[in-house]
């Protein structure tokens, strides 16, 4: 009885496609002994399965796919099979197939009509179609190919790929937070891996003097792990850091040994010391084979905790990114001791002992970090000229029209008109 | 041997310091000399439209400086040809930087005599001699009763015979038996050497004259095979090896004398007042003529710059043991850089042993610094003594470079040879003792755990400072051998000289500009995108920002083709790094601002002829303030204070050109 072979094909339907999704998400495959083993169909009846098995394809809601030689089946709701059994023609289906295969990945509309190798009309039409009802939607802020028009599945979460990650918000860089993180950062590896010391200059004595004392050796990170801001961090200075400032280092104690000043007297002058107090604070650098310099793990722990990254999570190879950037500013160094990887900040003495976001609220555009080292080039008028490429005596531009040499002297205006008489009085 | 290329700002601007610091007789000469290569006296004086007389004057007075090569064509025609000596007329700008060296190392006597030597060129003994000899001979007719308030370590007056001479101040060598002292000295030091007759040859003359005794000694019959090719390589290098130690025959005549081991103490202690020693030394022989060695001065040049660089990435103590370290180190290093040609094995380059142990150095220490400086405290279980006193037997392979840290397979600490087992399981040897210098056998005791209360005996204070140095990213040291220490100078100054690089670039392009020249320096070649994913950079400012780099060398571009067809519009763009061609550029710029400045000062002097006229009256030198108007004399001094700044500007790129062309 045909009627009943229909009805009893339609129960297994039924049957089948809620076992199937029972059995796993949208993605999973199912080959044909997967469906036999369910025992929907009785007896294994592989007859009856490609039967089912042919009716729930048609009712889209089983695709076909081919898994290496075999065959195999995935589930679709019967949502989307609905839109796949409305559309006007195969050409919009065909479209749509492929739009919902690339996934969360989205795609590109040559690529689609490269795969169907269908006439660009045919799915300009189709997507149109797609378009207005709703069923895909053209991708936004895509960072792996801005430039190209792609279209993805409505209401899907584009991948991270798409997106950029956890750095990209809309699309774009979101260069706010990248630099809040790495001061963080940055500040939490300085604090951990070198000895904040408070140093008592004194005058005299070759030997120089001053003993450290032991200071709290916490985090000075603000706002960020409350918990590990050091009692005192706020009495040191405030002040600027220009990027002419040599360094916050002058320990006198080499006043008289046998060690050269720069070697050169026209070095910029070392900051002077305004303030009255004569403890300063400054950092050491640690003793060699130090073990507890901060792990990628250990940053990536803190930052978790600070709840800084509001609903982004940052995985640990993001943060390793994030340190990273750091090593190539040459802010922080690797280093290995016994195997196990922690960094360390460079040039720790140049450091300033205040934690960064204490120091912006006071001067907003300060830079955090060690100043370069002063170099004989870029002190120079010349180092830092615009024109310096064609300067030349005897061209247009040369050294004696030069205008930044007499700026550079403090002989700003030419001297008043000489006297032609000019005697020893 | 370095080389300048000599370009044309090169050019212009060693003529000028010749000029400058010789006269502009000598200075047209040279420049001449410099352009056109090699001449004879004849051609030569056509070129600068000078009489005989003028030319042969100009010629002495390079040539006494040593700033001219000439060699007598012995087959054609018996004609001596000139060549100018640009590495010397660039030493020119380094004097008084030497001077300062001599004068902290040696004291105010010898870089008094080392002035005069500066001054005259190579000199003969007797001469020198006689020079000082006319000044202590004035002084004391002077001031023969004024108080000795100079030097507070002069003898007692009476001692010996030169206390009257010694009272005058300002006057450094107080008898001609201290001049001898101090010759002896700077000899030992190998600052001074001797002249022979092959100093004026060119490299190039030397190398094929040495070729040519060896052929003509050894090979008569012609190079045959491969054997007698290395063979041949190693007799030149033989010969050449003796050339050039012909300038250390005094040196080494002083050495087998005894006297030199009681002087050389006296320098090892820092005697900078060595007591003047007996009145006559036989073995300085009054017709010898000598000069300043540069090659060995730059060896000491070398070590303070490195020190500074110590001073400026650890701190200043940790310097101040480096110093030491690298005094002992160089003693008897006679150049920075080996010469291919001559140092072909390791046998033959002469460096003394190779090592320092931490009791020379404990040794030279001054007892006034206080070691405990400039190291951080924490109580030592969170310490690794194994890992901190690694020993490392040979130089590390590869580069320190960013690369290696960044990809964390070779971490710039990491031990390539015995690393371990690079796990954590080292606990329970981290809690063994930090263990004191072993060799001074002293003890160091503990507070347990509490960090900064303990004192650390001297010996492992030292200890901790070269275990910085040697844990440093930078390899400051290499600790060699247990208590043995040593320094990788080719990688260590090419270490330097990318940290001056970079300095550079951050402060021309910015941190965004240090950040992705670093990436591309340790990554190769990269596209736009990216450098975007590695430096979390907009690719906006990573666009402007490479730009700005390119337009300043520090940054390059390689057009790659998306087909053969190579159509440019559809290529696309690699950026990267070539370190050594910025550092080229860079030392282009340099010199092209050094002479910027000469030029400049020239101008200055051009503003104030006036003035400057009239300070060169006879009646007027000397006593400038006194005797002209107000006016005048400050105009005067403000010249002298901004040629002052000129010059030390100067230096200043000195610094740099010396770090990049001879360290
Ligand atoms: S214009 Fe002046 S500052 Fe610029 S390169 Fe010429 S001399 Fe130097």
């Amino acid at each position: 009885m045909p009627g009943d072979n229909d009805i009893k094909i339609d129960v297994f339907k039924d049957l089948l496609y809620d076992a199937v999704r029972e059995h796993g998400s949208e993605s999973r495959l199912f080959t044909q002994s997967d469906l036999l083993d369910l025992n929907v169909i009785p007896d294994r009846d592989v007859l009856l399965l490609v039967k089912v098995v042919q009716a729930l394809t048609a009712d889209k809601l089983l695709v076909a796919t081919r898994e290496g030689s075999t065959l195999a089946w995935r589930w679709r709701s019967r949502e989307e099979a609905k839109k796949y059994t409305s559309f006007p023609n195969d050409e919009t289906m065909l479209v749509y197939t492929v739009i919902d295969e690339a996934g969360r990945d989205g795609i590109w509309n040559r690529t689609i009509k490269n795969k169907l190798k269908m006439h660009e009309s045919l799915v300009k039409n189709a997507i149109k179609y797609l378009e207005t009802k709703g069923f895909i939607e053209p991708m936004k802020n895509n960072v792996e190919h801005p430039n190209k028009k792609m279209y993805i599945k409505a209401n899907l979460k584009p991948s991270e790929r798409a997106t950029g990650g956890p750095w990209f918000t809309d699309g774009e860089l979101d260069t706010a937070f990248v630099e809040e993180l790495q001061e963080l950062v940055f500040d939490y590896i300085k604090t951990k891996s070198a000895y904040l010391s408070t140093h008592i200059p004194m005058s005299g004595g070759g030997g120089g003097g001053g003993g450290a004392t032991r200071a709290p050796k916490k985090g000075v990170i603000r706002g960020a792990a409350p918990s590990t801001t050091a009692p005192g961090e706020d009495t040191t200075r405030g002040t600027k850091r220009s990027a002419t400032e040599i360094s916050n280092d002058s320990s006198p104690i080499m006043q008289n040994s046998a060690l050269p000043p720069r070697s050169a007297p026209s070095a910029t002058p070392a900051p002077a010391h305004t303030s009255s107090r004569n403890a300063r604070k400054v950092f050491l650098p640690l003793p060699a084979g130090y073990k507890q310099y901060p792990t990628v793990t250990e940053i990536a722990q803190l930052i978790d905790r600070a709840g800084v990254t509001n609903n982004t999570t940052l995985s640990e190879a993001d943060i390793q990114q994030l340190v990273d950037v750091l090593v190539f500013d040459g802010r922080v160094e690797p280093i290995k001791v016994n195997g196990r990887k922690g960094y360390r900040v460079t040039r720790a003495v140049k450091q300033d002992t205040q934690s960064f976001s204490k120091r912006r609220e006071t001067n907003p555009d300060c830079v955090s970090g060690a100043p370069p080292i002063p170099n004989g080039l870029m002190e120079a008028p010349c180092g830092r000229c615009p024109v310096f490429d064609i300067c030349v005596e005897g061209g247009p531009v040369s050294p004696s029209t030069c205008i930044y040499f007499p700026r550079w002297l403090g002989i700003e205006q030419a001297p008043p008109a000489v006297s032609k008489e000019v005697t020893a009085s | 041997m370095n080389t300048i290329n000599v370009t044309r700002p090169v050019g212009e601007l060693l003529s000028l310091l010749v000029e400058e610091f010789l006269g502009e007789l000598p200075a047209r000469i040279f420049k001449v000399l410099l352009t056109r290569g090699r001449l004879s006296a004849p051609t030569l004086a056509q070129y600068t439209s000078m009489t005989k007389r003028q030319l042969l004057h100009g010629l002495v007075v390079l040539q006494q400086h040593n700033l001219l090569h000439y060699k007598v064509d012995p087959e054609s025609t018996h004609m001596t040809m000139y060549e100018a000596n640009p590495e010397n007329a660039y030493n020119l700008i380094r004097v008084g930087k030497t001077l300062e060296m001599v004068d902290s190392t040696f004291g105010a006597a010898a870089k008094d005599v080392m002035r005069s030597l500066l001054l005259s060129g190579f000199t003969r003994i007797s001469d020198l001699v006689a020079a000082y000899q006319e000044q202590i001979d004035e002084a004391s007719k002077a001031t023969r009763t004024e108080p000795d308030d100079e030097d507070p370590f002069a003898e007692p007056e009476g001692v010996n015979g030169d206390a009257q001479a010694a009272k005058k101040p300002g006057l450094v060598i107080k008898s001609t038996a201290h001049l001898n002292s101090v010759i002896c000295r700077l000899v030992e030091a190998e600052l001074i050497e001797v002249m022979h007759d092959k100093i004026f040859l060119t490299h190039h003359d030397l190398v094929k004259g040495a070729e040519a005794k060896v052929m003509k000694e050894y090979f008569p019959t012609g190079i045959k095979g491969n054997k007698a090719k290395v063979e041949l390589q190693e007799k030149i290098a033989d010969e050449l090896r003796e050339d050039r130690s012909k300038s250390k025959s005094l040196k080494r005549k002083l050495e087998q004398n005894s006297a030199a081991a009681k002087r050389r103490k006296l320098f090892a202690e820092g005697g900078l007042n060595g007591a003047p020693e007996e009145e006559t030394d036989p073995l300085l022989d009054a017709k010898q003529v000598i000069r300043i060695n540069h090659e060995k001065c730059l060896v000491d040049l070398r070590n303070r710059r490195l020190v500074q660089f110590v001073n400026d990435m650890i701190g200043e103590t940790t310097g101040y043991v480096y110093a030491v370290l690298l005094k002992h180190l160089t003693k008897s290093l006679p150049r920075c850089r080996t010469d291919p040609l001559i140092d072909i094995s390791e046998e033959h380059i002469e460096q003394g042993k190779g090592f320092v142990t931490t009791d020379e150095i404990l040794d030279s220490l001054k007892t006034a610094v206080d070691l405990s400086l400039g190291l951080g405290k924490e109580s030592r279980d969170k310490f690794s003594s194994r890992a901190a006193e690694k020993v490392q037997h040979s130089a590390p392979k590869k580069k320190i470079i960013l690369e290696a840290a960044v990809d964390g397979d070779a971490s710039a600490d990491e031990d390539e040879h015995d690393d371990g087992d690079g796990s954590d399981s080292d606990e329970s040897m981290a809690d063994g003792d930090f263990k004191p210098a072993q060799a001074n056998g002293t003890k160091v005791k503990f507070a347990d755990g509490v960090a900064g209360d303990y004192k650390l005996d001297r010996p492992t204070q030292l200890k901790q400072h070269l275990l910085l140095l040697a844990e440093s990213s930078q390899r400051f040291v290499r600790h060699c051998g247990p208590n043995e220490w040593t320094v990788d100078f080719v990688p260590l100054i090419q270490t330097l000289k990318e940290a001056e690089l970079d300095s550079i670039i951050e402060q021309q392009c910015g941190r965004p500009g240090l950040r992705l020249v670093r990436i591309l320096r340790s990554k190769g070649k990269l596209d736009e995108k990216a450098l975007t994913n590695t430096a979390l950079m907009r690719k906006s400012e990573i666009q402007q920002t490479m730009l700005q780099m390119l337009k300043a060398g520090f940054a390059h571009t390689q057009e790659v083709p998306k087909d053969n067809k190579a159509d440019v519009s559809k290529s696309f763009f690699l950026w990267y790094c070539d370190t050594n061609r910025s550092l080229d550029r860079l030392q282009a710029r340099s010199y092209k601002s050094m002479l910027n400045c000469i030029q400049f000062l020239e101008v200055l002097r051009q503003k104030e002829k006036d003035v400057l006229s009239v300070t060169k009256r006879l009646d007027v030198k000397g006593r400038e303030k006194d005797v002209m108007r107000k006016e005048y004399y400050d105009r005067y001094s403000q010249f002298l204070e901004h040629e002052k700044r000129l010059f030390a500007q100067m230096g200043r790129l000195d610094d740099l050109i010396t770090l990049l062309k001879d360290f």
